[in-house]
C-alpha cells in the first residue's frame, strides 16, 4: 500500500513530498507500521489543485471525499485478522497525513494491506498477488517492492522530474535486538544499532524500483 | 447537431484563410439566402480575405485534417476544402436562427464546382423541388437547396414543444388515451431495464404498445411522423419566404445590410431582441406574467450586437458595437457616466504584463434601472412580483443609498504582476542518530504564486475599516500595521493577502511588495503617459494583456504538466490584447479587441501556426 500511496500522490500533484515508511518488528513477528506522508512543502499547489473542480478532465475530490477514503480504509483494515490499533491522523492545514497500526505477522500486516486495497479500490488484484513484499524469520528481514506496485511504477509517465528530485522517501526498520548486517548501500546503522534507515529521493525511487530493497540481518538472540 | 455543428465550424477556418488569391469581387448574393429568423451570423467576406495564405499551404496543415472529416463526413478520404467546389468569390454565412416552433442552423455559399461539390457532400440524394430552378438534395438531417450556383444548407428542428403538443393534439383527437402510465403506484425503472419481464409481462411497459395493425401508429411513430412532416412543412415555408417572396434577413434587417457593407474579413450579427423573445429560459414570463414579459421585449427592443473582423498587417482587430433602445440605452448611459478614477493608475506598475480598469457610476446605474424597471414590475398582478416590489421599495426608502454607493461606487482595477517567490512554512521530519528517534520541524520555505492586485473606488474607508477592526478582534489572523491589514494564510491556505484602505481606493493585493513599499502606488514606477491616456480615454472599460510577458511570468508549477507545455508552446508566438470601449449613449456602445504581434509572418499565418500548435498538443498528449 506504501508504495501505491506513494505514486498516487506523486502523480496526483507532481509535487514536492516527503514520505516516512517506519517498520518496527519485535521478537516474535509482531510490530508496528508507521507511515506519513508530508506534502507541505507542496501545499500551495496541493490548495491550488484541490481548489479546481477537475483536472484533466478528471473530477478532484473534495477533503471531505479523501477523508472519507481513507477513513474507509481504516475501518477495512482494522477489520482484518492480525490487525488493531488503526490510527490516521489527517492535517489539511499542512497537509501531512500519518497512518500507524499493529499487526501480530508480518503475513497478517501483508494480507491485511492486500486485502484492503483490493477492497478499497473495487479491483481484484491479480498481478503477483501472491508474493510477499516483507519477510522474516526470526532472524532476517527481507523487504522489496510488491510485482503490482512495481508494475504501476514502470506504467508511470514521468512528467515533473525537478519536483521528484526534491521529494524524500524515508525507509526505517527498528529491531528489539542490534542488528548485524544489512546489504543496502544506502543504508545507515543508528548507533544504538538497533534500526536502519534508507533515504533517497523520489525521482530515484521511480528510475529504481528496487532501491528500497534490504535484506537485514540480526544479531543471534 | 452535433454533427452539423462541426460541419459548421468546419467552415469557419477554412473560409476566413481560403479564398483564392485572385479572387476579384463580385456581385454579394450568397447573404440573399439568410432566413429572417436567423438572429445570429457570422458571415465570412473571402474576397477581402485575400489569402495571407495560400490554399495549399493551408490544406497542409494537420488540424486541417480533421476538418475535413468533419467537412465531409470521412467518407470521402484524400478530399480537401480546395476540392470542395466552393466558390470563394461569395461570402460564406453561418446563421443559427429559432422561433417559438423551429430551431434553424446552416451557411449559405457560392458554388463554382457543382460535380466537384457533390464528390465531398456524397450523401446527399435529389429531392423532388417545388420550384423550377430550385435544386433540393437532402441528407436525414440537413437539406441542401442550389439555384444560380448559390447553395443554401440548413437544418430544420422543430422544438419539443411544438412536436410535442401537435402530437397530442391528433393522439386524443383520434380518441386514444394517455400513452404514458405516469400514475403507476411503483416506479417501473426496472421492469424496463429488464428484457424478461419487459416481454412476459407488456402490462407493465410504461411505453404505448405497438398495435397489431400495421397502418394504425403507436404515440411515438405519430410523433415520429408529426417531427417530419413539420419540418418538410417549415422548410416549404422558408423555401417559399425566401425564394418565391424574396424575404430573407439582408432586406429584412437593414442594419445587418449596412453592416456588410463595411470592408470587414468577418462580420458578426445578434439580435439580441429577437434572441431573447425566443429564449426558452423565458417561458414562465410568456406563460405566466405575460405583460411583464411584453414589458422586458420593449426593454430590449433595438438591442443588437454588430461586428466587424479585421485582418491587418501584424494585427486582427475585433470591432463590436452594441446598440441599444432607448429605455435599456438610458440604464447603460447612466452606468457608464463616470469620471474615470486616476488614482487606480498609480497601482499598475509599468511593468505590468495585464491589466484592466472598469469605471461605472453605480449608484445612478442603480437610479436609473429603479426608474425604468420597477413601473413595469408594479404593473404586474401577481402576488410573489408585488411582494418582491414592496421589498425593492423598502429597501429603496430605508437603506441609506449614498452610504452604499460611497463605500462600493463600482469603479475597479486589477493587475497580474507575474510570479513572486512567497514566505510560507513547511514541516520537516527529521531523525536522531542514536535511534532515529522521529521529530518535526517548522521552518521556512518559498512558493511561486501569481500576484494578483484587485482595488476598488470608495469614497468612505471608514466602512471597509470598521468591518476589518471587527474581524480583527475575532481573529489573530488578522493584523493592522502601519499602512495596511494583514490576513494571514489567506491565498491558498498558504500566504497572506494584504488590504490597503488608502482614502479613496480599497486594495486586495498578495503582493507584499505593494502593501510594505507602495502604499501609495508606484510612482514613477507607475503606468507610463501614453498607457494612462489610453486607459483613461477608453469609457468605461479598458484591457491589456502582453501575452508573452504574462505567459513568461506566469507560474507553471500551478499548473498540470500538459497545461504548462501548452503554456510554454505559446510563448514567442504571441502579442498584445488590448480591449477599449468608447463612451456609452442611450444608443451604443462600442468595443475594440485588437491582437497585434511582431514578425514577418502574414496575419493569416500567425493565426494558423497558433491553431495548429494548440491542436498538435491536444492531438499528441491527450
Amino acid at each position: 500500500m506504501k508504495y501505491i500511496l506513494v505514486f498516487l500522490l506523486i502523480g496526483l500533484f507532481s509535487a514536492c513530498i516527503e514520505i516516512s515508511d517506519d517498520l518496527t518488528l519485535n521478537n516474535d513477528g509482531s510490530g508496528t507500521l508507521r507511515y506519513k506522508i508530508n506534502l507541505s512543502a507542496s501545499k500551495v499547489k496541493v490548495n491550488s489543485i484541490l481548489a479546481l473542480d477537475s483536472l484533466d478532465g478528471k473530477p478532484v475530490p473534495s477533503k471531505a471525499q479523501i477523508s472519507a477514503k481513507i477513513n474507509e480504509f481504516v475501518r477495512i483494515l482494522d477489520a482484518q485478522v492480525g490487525i488493531s490499533n488503526v490510527l490516521v491522523e489527517e492535517n489539511y492545514t499542512d497537509f501531512i497525513f500519518k497512518f500507524s497500526c499493529d499487526f501480530s505477522s508480518i503475513r497478517n500486516l501483508q494480507d491485511g494491506i492486500k486485502l484492503s486495497i483490493a477492497q478499497i479500490s473495487n479491483e481484484k488484484i491479480t498481478t503477483g498477488a501472491d508474493q510477499f513484499w516483507l519477510s522474516w524469520d526470526g532472524n532476517t528481514l527481507v523487504r522489496s517492492i510488491p510485482a503490482y506496485v512495481t508494475q504501476q511504477i514502470k506504467n508511470y509517465k514521468l512528467e515533473d522530474a525537478e519536483q521528484l528530485k526534491e521529494g524524500v522517501y524515508t525507509s526505517i526498520a527498528r529491531f528489539e535486538r542490534p542488528v548485524a548486517s544489512f546489504e543496502n548501500k544506502l543504508g545507515t546503522l543508528s548507533k544504538n544499532q538497533m534500526a536502519v534507515m534508507v533515504r533517497t529521493n523520489t525521482f530515484e525511487l521511480k528510475e529504481n524500483q528496487h532501491l528500497l530493497d534490504n535484506t537485514i540481518v540480526l544479531t543471534p538472540r | 447537431m452535433s454533427q452539423h455543428f462541426k460541419m459548421v465550424l468546419g467552415l469557419v477556418i477554412p473560409a476566413l484563410f481560403g479564398a483564392s488569391a485572385q479572387a476579384q469581387l463580385k456581385q454579394v448574393q450568397s447573404e440573399q439566402l439568410l432566413p429572417k429568423d436567423a438572429v445570429t451570423v457570422f458571415s465570412i467576406n473571402n474576397i477581402s480575405l485575400l489569402q495571407k495564405i495560400s490554399m495549399d499551404d493551408l490544406v497542409n496543415y494537420e488540424f486541417m485534417s480533421e476538418v475535413h472529416q468533419e467537412l465531409f463526413d470521412g467518407s470521402t478520404s484524400g478530399k480537401t476544402l480546395k476540392d470542395a467546389g466552393l466558390d470563394f468569390n461569395q461570402r460564406l454565412n453561418l446563421f443559427y436562427g429559432k422561433s417559438n416552433k423551429h430551431e434553424l442552423t446552416g451557411f449559405t455559399f457560392g458554388v463554382a464546382d457543382k460535380t466537384a461539390l457533390f464528390e465531398v457532400f456524397d450523401d446527399f440524394q435529389v429531392v423532388e423541388s417545388p420550384l423550377i430552378g430550385l435544386e433540393i438534395y437532402g441528407t436525414f438531417f440537413n437539406q441542401l437547396l442550389i439555384k444560380d450556383n448559390l447553395a443554401l444548407l440548413i437544418r430544420i428542428e422543430p422544438t419539443m414543444e411544438h412536436i410535442d403538443a401537435v402530437t397530442d393534439s391528433i393522439w386524443y383527437a383520434r380518441g386514444n388515451e394517455m400513452p404514458f402510465d405516469f400514475f403507476e403506484a411503483e416506479p417501473q425503472e426496472e421492469q424496463i431495464l429488464d428484457e424478461q419481464t419487459f416481454e412476459d409481462n407488456p402490462n407493465t411497459n410504461v411505453f404505448p404498445e405497438a398495435t397489431e395493425n400495421p397502418a394504425v401508429k403507436n404515440y411515438y411513430e405519430l410523433r415520429d411522423s408529426v417531427q417530419v412532416m413539420l419540418q418538410q412543412a417549415e422548410l416549404a415555408r422558408v423555401i417559399d419566404e425566401i425564394y418565391v417572396k424574396g424575404v430573407n434577413l439582408y432586406n429584412f434587417d437593414p442594419r445587418f445590410a449596412t453592416q456588410l457593407t463595411h470592408n470587414a474579413e468577418g462580420v458578426f450579427y445578434l439580435d439580441n431582441a429577437r434572441n431573447l423573445d425566443k429564449s426558452e429560459g423565458l417561458w414562465y414570463f410568456q406563460t405566466v406574467l405575460p405583460t411583464l414579459y411584453k414589458d422586458i421585449q420593449e426593454l430590449y427592443a433595438g438591442n443588437v450586437i454588430l461586428g466587424d473582423l479585421f485582418l491587418r498587417d501584424n494585427k486582427v482587430d475585433f470591432e463590436v458595437e452594441a446598440q441599444y433602445g432607448p429605455a435599456l440605452g438610458s440604464i447603460y448611459s447612466q452606468m457608464n457616466d463616470a469620471k474615470f478614477d486616476q488614482n487606480v493608475l498609480s497601482y499598475i506598475p509599468a511593468q505590468s504584463p495585464a491589466y484592466f480598469t472598469y469605471n461605472i457610476n453605480l449608484e445612478q446605474a442603480y437610479e436609473q434601472a429603479y426608474k425604468v424597471l420597477l413601473p413595469l414590475l408594479s404593473d404586474e398582478k401577481n402576488a410573489q412580483i408585488a411582494m418582491n416590489v414592496l421589498t425593492l421599495e423598502l429597501l429603496n426608502e430605508f437603506i441609506n443609498k449614498e452610504a452604499l454607493f460611497d463605500t462600493y461606487k463600482g469603479s475597479m482595477f486589477g493587475t497580474f504582476n507575474g510570479i513572486k517567490k512567497v514566505k510560507t512554512k513547511k514541516i520537516e521530519f527529521t531523525y536522531d542518530e542514536e535511534t532515529f528517534a522521529y521529530q518535526e520541524n517548522e521552518t521556512e520555505t518559498e512558493a511561486e504564486m501569481p500576484i494578483f492586485t484587485l482595488g476598488f473606488t470608495t469614497a468612505r474607508p471608514d466602512v471597509p475599516e470598521l468591518v476589518l477592526k471587527h474581524m480583527a478582534r475575532l481573529s489573530s489572523r488578522i493584523q493592522c500595521f502601519e499602512n495596511y491589514w494583514r490576513i494571514d494564510n489567506a491565498i491558498l491556505d498558504a500566504a497572506p493577502l494584504y488590504i490597503l484602505n488608502t482614502g479613496k481606493l480599497l486594495i486586495l493585493t498578495n503582493d507584499e511588495d505593494l502593501a510594505r513599499l507602495h502604499p501609495k502606488g508606484y510612482g514613477k514606477d507607475a503606468l507610463g503617459k501614453k498607457e494612462r491616456k489610453a486607459a483613461r480615454d477608453s469609457g468605461f472599460m479598458y484591457g491589456f494583456v502582453d501575452i508573452p510577458q504574462t505567459l513568461d511570468r506566469f507560474p507553471t508549477e500551478v499548473l498540470t504538466p500538459r497545461n504548462a507545455e501548452i503554456i510554454s508552446s505559446l510563448k514567442g508566438k504571441s502579442g498584445q490584447l488590448i480591449l477599449t470601449s468608447s463612451e456609452t449613449n442611450t444608443a451604443h456602445t462600442t468595443f475594440k479587441l485588437s491582437y497585434t504581434y511582431e514578425g514577418a509572418e502574414s496575419t493569416g499565418k500567425h493565426l494558423l501556426d497558433l491553431v495548429n500548435s494548440l491542436y498538435l498538443i491536444y492531438t499528441l498528449n491527450p
